[in-house]
C-alpha cells in the first residue's frame, strides 16, 4: 500500500498554474525522489502534502486515509469549526463535488507521521542544536501548562528522556560534537543534518527532504546518501526532492520528474534517464 | 534552602545538578552566593529603613518589575511585539477594584481575588490573542497598541460600573492573621506591600523560569525564531501563541491587584499608554529581551529614572548653580528647563543606553553565547541555571 498518494493535485497561484492535476505514488519503505527543472513545481507539491498551501484541487493520502479524515478535524480544531468542515464535507460528497479540499494544518500533518526539512534551512538560529532536535519532540510530549510552570517531576523525567533521545538523533546524524552550540553557528553540512534530525525527531513514517544535497561537496554528497540509507533502514520512507543526479540515480529508487507543474514521466532511474521528454525537458528541443 | 548535607553519596549530587539546571538549588553552588546575599539584603531592607519611604519606592518599583517580567514571556520569548500590555495590567486592576470595594458592596478576600485577577487577565489575554494570530511584527503591535487603547476607554466611560473619570476609591486592603504583634492590616505602612510584592516576585520568577525551560518555553521560542519551520515541526502555533499572550497577561493581573490595593484607588488614566506600554516595554527592550536579570534590572533603572532622577534633578541643577554662585548662570535658571523638559531628558538617556548597549544592559544568555563561542557541556548548564 502506499505510504503517500496524491490524486489529482493542482495548485493555482493567481493565474500560474504550480501544480498541475498530479498523481504520484510513495510506496513505504522506498526511497523516492521528484525532479524537475527550475520552476517545475517540486517545492509546492512538497508544501502542500506538508500542510503549507491548500490545494485548489485534489486529493492527498497517507497511508491509503486522506490527510484530510473526519476525525483529524476533530483533533485538531476546535468543536465548532470542526463540526463546520464536517458537515460542509458531507454536503460537498452529497452533491458529487468530492470531498472538501482543505489541508490539515502543518502541525496536524507532522503528528500523522510526515516529517520535511527545507530548501533554504529553517533552523531556530538562538536555539543550541540539541535544543532545536527537542523542538521535532514537542508533538508527542504530554507535560501540561501547570507542569510546566510548577515543573514537576512528570515534566522533569520526560524532559530528561526528551534529551536523551535527542541526543541520540544528534548522535545518529554525527553531530553529537555540537549538540550545546547554536544551530547558528553550525557549519552549513551541519545544519542540514541537523534539520533532518530535527525532522526525525517527530517519528515520521513519511522524511521529506527538499534538496538535501544543496550545496555539497562529493565528500559530504557521499555521507549524505550513507545517511539517507541509515534512515530507510530505520523503517522510514524517504521522499527527496534532489537537483544532482549523481545522489538522484545512486539512492533513490524510483524517481517522478516534474515540468511546468505536470508529471511527465516516473519509473526506475534507468529508465527516467532515458526518457525523451525529461531529456528535453532538461536540455531543451533538439533543432 | 540550605546546602544539602549528605553531597558524598552517589547520585546525590547529579540530583543536585539536575534541580540547579532548573533552578530550584539556588543555593547549590558558590556562584548563587550573590543571589542569597541579595536576598537577605531585601529581606532585611525594611528593618535598616527606619521613615520607610524607601520601602515605600520599592514596594512600588515592585509591580513594574512584575509587569516587565509578564510583557517579558509575550516579546522576550514568542517574539509578539504587545503594544497594548497596559491592557490587561488594567483589567487585573479593575477586576479587583470591582470586586474588593465599595462599588458594589462586594468585598472578596485579596488572597482569593489574587489569583482570580490574574485568570481574568489571561482570558483578555486569549481574547486579545485569537484575533491576532495571523498577525506579525509591525501588524501585530497595530492591532495590540489599538486594544491598549480601547479598554482603558471603556473603563473612563462605563460610568455605572467602573465610577468613570474618577474611577474607584477606596479599594479593600489585604488583611492576615495577626502575627508577631502586628495586626494584620496592611493600611497605608509600606512595609507589609513590601514583603507581598517580593513573596509574588520571588514565586513569579519562579513560575517564569520553569516555563522558560520547559517544552512550552521552547515552543515559544522556535516559534520566534521561525513560525514555519515550527509548525512543521508539529508545534500548533496557535494554542501556543495564546498561551503567551494569557500567561503574560496572567502576571499583569498580579501587578494590576497588588498596583490597585496599595494605591486604594483606580483610575483610568494610570492605564494610558505613556504611562503603563511603552514603559514597560522600554524596560524588557533596554534590559535585555529574553533575559529574566536583564528585564529585572531594566524595569529598576527606568523607575528609577523616573521617579527618582528626573523629579530630584531640577533641584540639583539649582543647588549646583547655586553653589558655584555665578550671576548669568543662575540667571538661566536651567533647573526650571530640567523641570518643564522631563521627557526630552528621559528620552535622551533612553537613546544614550541603547546606543551604548543595543543588545540590551543584560542580553540574553543567547546573545552571550554567541559571543564568547562557548562550546562545552557545562557552560550551557550554566547558561541555563541562570535565571
Amino acid at each position: 500500500m502506499p505510504i503517500l498518494e496524491v490524486k489529482g493535485l493542482t495548485k493555482r497561484f493567481g493565474g500560474l498554474l504550480a501544480v498541475n492535476n498530479v498523481d504520484l505514488s510513495v510506496e513505504a519503505g522506498e526511497i523516492f525522489a521528484m525532479i524537475g527543472p527550475n520552476g517545475a513545481g517540486k517545492t509546492t507539491l512538497f508544501n502542500l502534502v506538508a500542510g503549507l498551501y491548500k490545494p485548489t484541487s485534489g486529493q492527498i493520502f497517507f497511508n491509503g486515509r486522506s490527510v484530510y479524515p473526519v476525525r483529524e478535524f476533530w483533533r485538531t480544531y476546535s468543536p465548532p469549526i470542526a463540526a463546520y468542515y464536517t458537515v460542509a464535507d458531507a454536503v460537498r460528497r452529497g452533491v458529487g463535488l468530492g470531498p472538501l479540499p482543505l489541508g490539515l494544518k502543518p502541525h496536524a500533518v507532522t503528528t500523522l507521521g510526515v516529517a520535511r526539512t527545507f530548501q533554504n534551512i529553517r533552523l531556530f538560529s538562538y536555539m543550541t542544536a540539541v535544543e532545536n532536535v527537542m523542538v521535532g519532540e514537542h508533538p508527542r510530549m504530554h507535560a501540561q501548562v501547570w507542569d510546566a510552570l510548577l515543573n514537576t517531576p512528570f515534566a522533569r523525567n520526560e524532559e530528561r528522556r526528551v534529551r536523551d533521545r535527542a541526543m541520540e538523533l544528534m548522535r545518529f546524524v554525527g553531530l553529537e560534537r555540537y549538540a550545546d552550540q547554536y544551530a547558528r553557528n553550525l557549519a552549513y553540512g551541519f545544519q542540514r543534518r541537523l534539520e533532518i534530525a530535527r525532522a526525525l525527531a517527530t517519528e515520521p513514517k513519511l522524511l521529506m527532504l527538499d534538496e538535501p544535497a544543496a550545496g555539497f561537496n562529493p565528500q559530504e554528497k557521499a555521507e549524505l546518501m550513507q545517511l539517507i540509507q541509515a534512515i530507510r533502514s530505520r523503517g522510514i520512507t524517504v521522499f527527496l526532492i534532489e537537483h544532482d543526479m549523481k545522489v538522484v540515480m545512486e539512492v533513490s529508487e524510483r524517481i517522478v520528474v516534474l515540468d511546468y507543474g505536470e508529471k511527465i514521466a516516473e519509473g526506475p532511474p534507468q529508465k527516467v534517464r532515458t526518457n525523451p521528454r525529461v531529456i528535453e525537458a532538461y536540455l531543451g528541443k533538439s533543432a | 534552602m540550605k546546602r544539602p548535607s549528605g553531597q558524598r553519596q552517589p547520585g546525590f549530587l547529579e540530583r543536585a545538578r539536575s534541580f540547579e539546571l532548573r533552578g530550584w538549588g539556588a543555593a547549590g553552588r558558590a556562584r548563587n552566593v550573590p543571589y542569597l546575599l541579595l536576598g537577605i539584603a531585601l529581606i532585611l531592607f525594611p528593618i535598616l529603613d527606619s521613615d520607610s519611604s524607601q520601602v515605600n519606592v520599592a514596594a512600588d518599583a515592585g509591580h513594574w518589575i512584575l509587569l516587565a517580567l509578564g510583557l517579558n514571556i509575550v516579546v522576550g520569548y514568542a517574539g509578539l511585539l504587545d503594544l497594548g500590555y497596559a491592557a490587561f495590567f488594567a483589567i487585573g486592576s479593575y477586576a479587583f477594584a470591582i470586586l474588593a470595594s465599595g462599588q458594589f458592596h462586594i468585598h472578596i478576600s485579596f488572597w482569593i481575588l489574587l489569583p482570580v485577577s490574574a485568570f481574568i487577565a489571561a482570558l483578555f489575554g486569549v481574547l486579545l490573542g485569537a484575533p491576532t494570530l495571523r498577525l506579525r511584527g509591525d501588524y501585530l503591535a497595530i492591532v495590540t497598541l489599538g486594544f491598549g487603547e480601547i479598554v482603558p476607554r471603556v473603563f473612563r466611560n462605563a460610568t455605572p460600573i467602573t465610577g468613570g473619570v474618577n474611577g474607584i476609591v477606596g479599594i479593600d486592603q489585604p488583611r492576615l492573621p495577626p502575627i508577631l504583634g502586628w495586626d494584620g492590616k496592611f493600611g497605608f505602612n509600606p512595609v507589609p506591600y513590601y514583603y507581598l510584592i517580593l513573596a509574588i516576585l520571588i514565586l513569579s520568577i519562579f513560575l517564569i523560569n520553569n516555563l522558560r525551560n520547559s517544552r512550552l518555553g521552547r515552543a515559544w521560542m522556535a516559534i520566534r525564531e521561525d513560525e514555519v519551520a515550527a509548525s512543521a515541526t508539529g508545534i500548533n502555533t496557535v494554542t501556543t501563541k495564546l498561551l503567551a499572550f494569557a500567561l503574560g497577561a496572567s502576571f499583569s493581573g498580579f501587578a494590576g491587584t497588588y498596583y490597585a490595593s496599595k494605591l486604594f484607588l483606580v483610575v483610568p488614566e494610570s492605564f494610558s499608554f505613556q504611562a503603563v506600554s511603552v514603559v514597560v516595554l522600554v524596560m524588557v527592550v533596554l534590559g535585555g529581551m529574553g533575559n529574566m536579570r536583564g528585564v529585572i534590572v531594566g524595569a529598576i533603572l527606568i523607575y528609577t529614572i523616573q521617579t527618582y532622577l528626573l523629579i530630584q534633578l531640577p533641584g540639583w541643577i539649582d543647588s549646583a548653580t547655586a553653589a558655584l554662585n555665578i550671576d548669568w548662570l543662575t540667571k538661566l535658571d536651567l533647573g526650571h528647563y530640567a523641570q518643564q523638559s522631563n521627557y526630552l531628558i528621559f528620552g535622551l538617556i533612553l537613546v544614550g543606553i541603547m546606543l551604548l548597549r543595543p543588545q540590551g544592559l543584560i542580553p540574553s544568555a543567547q546573545r552571550k553565547v554567541e559571543l564568547e563561542l562557548g562550546t562545552s557541556e557545562d557552560s550551557l548548564a550554566e547558561l541555563q541555571g541562570q535565571v
